[in-house]
Formats: C-alpha cells, structure tokens, sequence
C-alpha cells in the first residue's frame, strides 16, 4: 500500500541542498566506503527529553535517529512510504485497521527482540500515552483505539475514526521503537539518554549532561531500510555528539579540522564554508514555515483588519535577503512548497505597507504622539518571545519590529532563555503572536500546529491553556480533524489546501520563509544523508582518509 | 582571638539561614515554574489538565511553610532534592560539575593573582616613566574586556589560526588552557589596581623612608616591606572578587562549552529548575563565607596590630 501520492514541489524544492545531498550519494557509490573512525558532530544545544513522540525538537532528533528504527522508511527522494522493520503492511479501506508484518529476528540492543509484541506495547504508548509513568501521547499518531498481537511477527492496530495519516506517522522521527525497558521507565528518566534502548544502527555509550552524547556502532546490525543504499552495519566505530553553543566556534572548528560536521550554520557563515570546499546541506523540513501566529483571544489582535495589516506590513522578502541565504526560500504560504497539498498564496501575502496603515485606520488606531497607534487610551504596543531552536529568530522579530514601526505598531521582542516564557506564551493577554514552525512530511502537519488538542498555536478555548477567555474557531477545527480523518488522498490535500487559505483569510498566520536545517561537513566526509524532515541519518556515513 | 574567630563563624551561618531563605522566597515567587516549562513542550501537547495532574505528582501544590522546612531540613542532612528538568538528584549534578568549575576557577585565580602581583611589582620597579604609565594603564583595558570576546577570541587565534590547542574534544587540562586565561584576564584588572594603589601609599609610610635611609635597595624595600603591608587591602578585595569569578566562569564555560556549575546554573535559570537553583546558591555562598572567614583568620598573621584589637577590617 505506497503512499498515494507524488509531491510535484519536490523538483522545484529547495535546490541546492537537495542536489548536494543528492550529489554526496552518487559520489558515495563510486567510490569505496572506508569502515572505521570517530565522527565529531557539533550541535547547537543540548537534548532534552529523549521520548521518541518529542524527538521533533532538532538537538532530540539528531540522535533517535541514530539510535532507533521506524516500522517504515520514508523515501527522502520520493517520500514514498518503503519497507523497514516492517516488510509489508496493509490496511482496510476506511483506515480504521493496519496491519504489519515484520522482519524477523531483529533484536534491541539489550538483547530483548523486536517483534509484534514489543512494537503493540510502543503504539500503545505513543497513541494512548501512559498515565502511570507520565508518558504522553504522540502528536503524529490520530485516533489511536488498541493493538492486537497476532503472531509473533503480525501486528494489528485498530482506530476509532479514519486514520489515514497513521501509515506515515509510523516513519516519523517520532515513532522510533524502543525495548519494553524504555517504556517501564518514567518520562522523567528519559532525559538521559543512556536509557533510550532502540534497536538501531548506533547504541547510546556515555553521555555528559549537557555536553556530550557518545555513541558507538552496533556490530551485529542486520535490518536497515530495505531500500536504503546503505546495508549491514554502520560504517564509523563511533559518534560524539559535542554541544558547542556558540555560533562561531562551531563553524571555527570545522574549518579548522577539529569536527567531521556541524548543525545550525548561520546564514551569514555559509560562505566561509564553500569558499574551503566544506560543503553546505540544507534539507528541508516540509511543514508550517517559520511564522508569526497570532492569539486572537488577546482584544489587541481580535480584530481581523488589524491581523491583516500586520500581515501587509511583514516584508519577508527583506527578511530573507536582509539575514538568510538561497536556503531560506520566502514563504509564500503556511506550508512549505515541499510540503504535501501546499498551495500557492503569495498573492494573498503581499508586503503593501499602505493597505497596512488604511487598514489600521479603518480599525480606529490613529497614530499618537511617539508614532505608535492608539485606539481609546490604548497603545498598540504586542509582545513576542524569541524561539530558540528557530534559526537567527531574534533577528528575524527584531526586523519585523522595524517593519511594524514603519505602520505605527509596536512590537517588543523578549529574550527566549526566560523562565517566564512558557507562562506567558500560554497567555494570550501576555502574548498576542507567538513564533511557530514546525516539519513534517505528511498532511497533519497544519493539525499538528493549529488543532487545540495539539500544538495549539493560536491559543484556543478548552486547548493547551486555561488562560484563554473566549476564542475557538470551530469552522477551523473542522477542516483540520477532516484532514485527519480523510481516507480519500485527493480530498485529503484539497482540505490542506483549504487549511492554508482559511489561515490566511483570517490572517491568522504570517508566513516568513521556508525553514531547512543547515549543516556544514568537511570534505573528507561521505555518505551524509537525511530523513524526510531534515533530521540526519549517519548509517551511510565514512570518512575518508585525510 | 579565639573569641573573634567564634564571632565570626557564628556570624557566618547566620548569613548562610539568610541565603537561604532569601533564595529560596524568591524562587518560589518567579512566575512559572519548572513542572510547567518541562511539560509544557509543544511535541507534547497536553493539557491544562494533564499538567495539573503531573504537578500534583510532584508535590509542588502543598503548602509554602511546608515546603521551606522540608527543604530546609533535607539540605542540613545533605540532601539537596530532585532536579525537575534532567530528572536525577541534585547532589549527583553537583557532584558532577563542582570538581570542573574547581578546576577552571582555582587556577585562574591563581593566574589572575600572579598576573596582578607581577603588573604591580613591574610598574614600581621600573625607572622609564613611560613604560611604568603603559603598565599602570593595563588593567583599565582588562577590565574593559567582554569575558565572551576575549574567550572567542583567544579560540580564534590560537585554536583555529595557530592550531596549538584544540577547542573541540581536548584532553582535560589541555582544554583548560585557554578558557583559565580568558578567567583570569578580567580578574587580574580590580586584584592589579588594588596592589599598584597600596604600594604607592605604603611607600610614603615612614618606615619606608627609614629602609631606605638605611641603604636598602628599592627591591627589597618592595619585597620586604612594602609587599606584606600591601597585601591586606587585595586579600579582602579577593575575597569580593569570587562573585566576579563565579559570573566569569559561567561565560567562559559556555563559551568554550566546558561542563561546570556556570553552565548548570545558565540551564537551571532557564528551565526555572529551582531544586539546582537552591544548591547552586548554597554553594555560592558557603564559598563566600568560607573564602572571608580565611581571609578574617589570615590578616591578622599579616599584620600582628590586629590581634590586639579586635575586628579592625570588619
């Protein structure tokens, strides 16, 4: 049962990184693949909680990736849904019930094996939560009703509704099988990542809290994608995972032949690589674009025609050109280009900076004294945290501000590191725009981002928070639990695309630009390749003599 | 004697309750807490509900007066509590980190007080006025240094330009070259102007005037004389100073993305992790008190006149 259906966006994605990769595989099976050796990964900040179902965060992502497989491969190139540890799959015709056979003898690294009982007991988990050990639900999971162990190598899982999302949910970097020992254990202790036991490629040796993860090869690794070009065991000895916080050390380092590869490239360092001949990945991320969204329960931004003024008064065009590379494409809707059912909306998106300041003083703000707006004694003066996974994102709301100024809008940018900001992100009186952004490959993502029961962006009554006084938009909801739910693929990506226009109409949503995860890697290193998401896979991965 | 060291010390836990106390009502004032920033992760998506339900878990609901003297209890039999945020007892992440932190910030004090002494005995020694005012006017520019730029930029130089020392994976005390010098750098500045001050008013003392009266070469009257006399005024200094090293090492540690309290606490602020928070001061403060309680029990073996009356310096 292949995924059923093709992204055209792939051949006008985001060229350059896609062809490197595309490049360093083809060189790759050209030459011999030398076994053996360290790879010395920099990454910008510290893991946090290593239950797969939060593995969307990069740092989380860069190592499940490496240390457990998926039921299913999806093809980064074709973003089919291929054989992994699941040989085939099939399902019924409403999507209420799959079901999986799997390879056989295959075995997590404490010995214990992954078979149909082991991976019922993850999916149970990850789609029902575990209250007694404060494991929560998975976001990429929908409709999640039980298992049911069939033979040791059949499983089968039952939905309450359509779930026609759940065949590719089960290749997502959040549905990485963990041995039953992971599962016994409290969410808590997952914070270390010695206690991930998984099954693939790489196995967790040692880790320095907030500093270092070491892993090393697992020998005896037999059971890799079906149609992954790599095969057998990984090709280093070893991973040390270093945290290097500070931009320019990170990119120094490299250069200087002190590290094999690097996470978070700054835009404006790009050059300093392929000026050497360090080559640059940026693999797309395919989901919501980094974006402003708003809350509209706080009164400041309950009004339509002032989101859509601060819509118009956005020049993302300037912000990509003024602090990213070719990387970092426009966006030109609330999805990705890459992303599936994306429609095009940059008509809608225009940066028209008089349309911004009419629509304001149709509103009522006239501008005061100081050139800020005000409307009754109030000023319109908003509030943002910075994010910090999200790439130079303080800039990036730094020059919103500015633009925003331009109109008469004030917009304070608060520093991402406080401990305030998680209450006051939950606040929409607080925070009238939060940041969001968030990948993967699949329909659900604009679910993922805007459906109260899970990420929640606009702040909706009875979602993620208790501060919220009135605002729930049920006409949105419906769209995104049809999507869902939608066991029809083609009406599937009609209703993201109906997803992305009512966002927009409602300027509910400001659009920045295409989010890829940039790495930078030495030239002697070969093989480098990426999941559908942009999270890397250092399976393939050699080093070349140097 | 005995009597004062007794006042002292009593004086001293009586500042260590104070810490304490302080520390831990403001904590418990911050808005948010760590429960929230923990479970609130936008890859989890739970409820208001659910996370209630993990705070009740945690005990974080019972009331204020409880929680201070369990904790205060638990710290006076050593136990420090849980941190929220890794999910492992305080007492292993301290245990963790404290011997790293010693590690950059001994030596670097160490080095600072050298580079200080040196500075100040070169600038009295020397007989070129210019060089002597080029001297004196070093530890404006040390003190005018960003710990972060001068730690980037030592990196830059010698780890990526020379190549002597790696910054990435370095053996233990290899690593710590660079970021002990970036330490002690911007200490050695206040500990320098300090010395270079008192010799110059030590120097016009009398009895200065009678060494050198008495035919003794400027060397040795800085050596002999003017050295012990000067050094009282830096000691207490250096005992101020150690808040100035506890901020620098937690730059220089992140920086040169070294494990230690500086980054603990950096990650403890964040997630509002106040179990850490609560030790970390703890340890702060026993270490301020502990470093003056040394110096209180030093200077009069410096200077004899104090044993005789008491307190003078306090």
């Amino acid at each position: 049962m292949p995924f059923p259906f093709r992204l055209r966006a792939l051949s006008h994605s985001v060229a350059i990184g896609a062809s490197l990769t595309l490049f360093a595989g083809q060189a790759a099976a050209a030459d011999r693949p030398v076994q053996g050796g360290t790879l010395i990964y920099l990454e910008q900040q510290a893991h946090t909680n290593l239950y797969p179902p939060a593995g969307g965060f990069y740092p989380n992502g860069g190592i499940l990736n490496q240390i457990t497989d998926k039921l299913t491969w999806q093809n980064p190139q074709t973003l089919q849904v291929e054989p992994w540890i699941a040989e085939s799959w099939t399902s019924n015709a409403e999507k209420t019930e799959y079901t999986f056979k799997l390879r056989p003898n295959v075995t997590f690294s404490d010995g214990t094996p992954l078979d149909a009982n082991a991976v019922a007991k993850n999916f149970d988990t990850y789609g029902l939560g575990n209250k007694q050990n404060r494991l929560p639900v998975s976001e990429v999971i929908n409709n999640y009703a039980r298992s049911e162990v069939v033979d040791p190598l059949t499983v089968k899982f039952y939905f309450s509704k359509p779930s026609p999302g759940f065949l590719q949910g089960t290749a997502t970097i959040g549905s990485g099988l963990v041995s039953l020992s992971t599962l016994a254990r409290n969410f808590d202790a997952l914070g270390d990542a010695r206690h991930i036991i998984g099954s693939g490629p790489f196995v967790v040796s040692d880790e320095k809290l907030g500093r270092e993860v070491d892993l090393v090869a697992r020998k005896d690794y037999q059971w890799g994608p079906k149609n992954s070009p790599q095969q057998g065991r990984a090709n280093l000895d070893a991973i040390k995972i270093i945290v290097t916080p500070e931009d320019s050390v990170r990119i120094g380092a490299l250069l200087a032949g002190q590290s094999d590869l690097i996470r978070q490239v700054q835009a404006y360092d790009e050059k300093q690589a392929s000026d050497q001949q360090f080559p640059i990945y940026a693999p797309p991320t395919r989901g919501v674009n980094d974006s402003l969204s708003f809350r509209p329960d706080n009164p400041l931004v309950a009004d339509l025609h002032v989101r859509q003024a601060l819509l118009h008064a956005t020049n993302s065009q300037q912000i990509v050109t003024t602090l990213f590379s070719a990387n970092y494409p426009q966006a030109t809707s609330v999805l990705a280009k890459s992303a599936a059912g994306y429609v095009d909306l940059s008509a809608q998106l225009k940066y028209d900076p008089e349309q911004a300041k009419k629509l304001l003083d149709e509103a009522g703000w006239q501008p005061g004294s100081d050139g800020i707006r005000q409307k009754a004694g109030v000023k319109l003066a908003l509030t943002v945290y910075e994010s910090l996974p999200q790439p130079q994102n303080k800039e990036v709301l730094q020059l919103v501000a500015q633009q925003w100024k331009q109109v008469g809008v004030a917009l304070e940018v608060r520093a991402g590191d406080a401990g305030s900001r998680t209450l006051d992100n939950l606040d929409p009186s607080k925070t009238p725009l939060t940041v969001s952004e968030v990948g993967r490959a699949d329909p659900d993502v604009v679910k993922s981002m805007f459906y109260p029961d899970n990420r929640d962006a606009l702040l909706q009554k009875g979602g993620s928070s208790s501060k919220v006084k009135s605002f729930r938009d049920e006409k949105l909801n419906a769209i995104l639990t049809a999507i869902s739910a939608e066991t029809d693929a083609q009406k599937r990506l009609t209703l993201v695309g109906d997803a992305q226009r009512y966002l927009i109409a409602n300027a509910y949503n400001i659009p920045i630009f295409e989010e890829p995860q940039v790495f930078a890697s030495a030239p002697w290193l070969k093989g480098l390749r990426f999941e559908a998401v942009g999270r890397p896979a250092f399976y393939g991965v050699w080093l070349e003599k140097h | 004697m005995t009597r004062y060291l007794v006042n002292r010390f009593g004086q001293a836990l009586l500042v260590l309750w104070a810490a304490f106390t302080v520390s831990f009502v403001l904590l418990q004032v911050l808005p948010g807490d760590a429960i929230l920033i923990k479970f609130q992760n936008p890859d989890l998506g739970l409820s208001p509900a659910q996370i209630e339900e993990m705070r009740q878990i945690y005990g974080a609901s019972t009331p204020f007066w409880q929680q201070y003297l369990h904790t205060l209890l638990a710290m006076l039999q050593g136990d420090f509590g849980y941190s929220v945020q890794a999910g492992v007892p305080v007492s292993s992440l301290i245990a963790e980190n404290f011997p790293a932190t010693l590690r950059l910030a001994l030596p670097g004090f160490a080095l600072a007080l050298l580079i200080a002494l040196l500075l100040a005995f070169a600038s009295s020694l020397t007989g070129l006025r210019g060089l002597r005012n080029a001297l004196q006017s070093l530890p404006s520019l040390f003190i005018a240094l960003p710990t972060f730029w001068l730690g980037i930029a030592l990196i830059q130089i010698f780890s990526f330009q020379l190549r002597w020392v790696p910054v990435i994976n370095p053996g233990v005390w290899v690593g710590l070259i660079l970021p002990i010098i970036t330490l002690a750098i911007p200490i050695s500045a206040p500990l320098a102007q300090i010395l270079i001050r008192s010799i110059d008013s030590v120097q016009t003392q009398p009895f200065v005037a009678v060494a050198r009266a008495k035919g003794a070469s400027q060397r040795r009257v800085l050596l002999h004389h003017v050295a012990r006399n000067a050094l009282l005024p830096t000691l207490t200094i250096a005992a101020l100073l150690l808040g100035e090293l506890i901020a620098g090492a937690l730059i220089t540690e992140t920086v040169f993305g070294l494990s230690g309290l500086g980054q603990l606490t950096q990650q403890a602020v964040n997630n509002q992790d106040v179990a850490v928070l609560q030790a970390i001061v703890m340890i702060s403060a026993s270490g301020f008190v502990l470093v003056n309680l040394l110096v209180d029990a030093v200077t009069p073996l410096l200077d004899p006149r104090l044993t005789h009356s008491q307190g003078v310096l306090s």
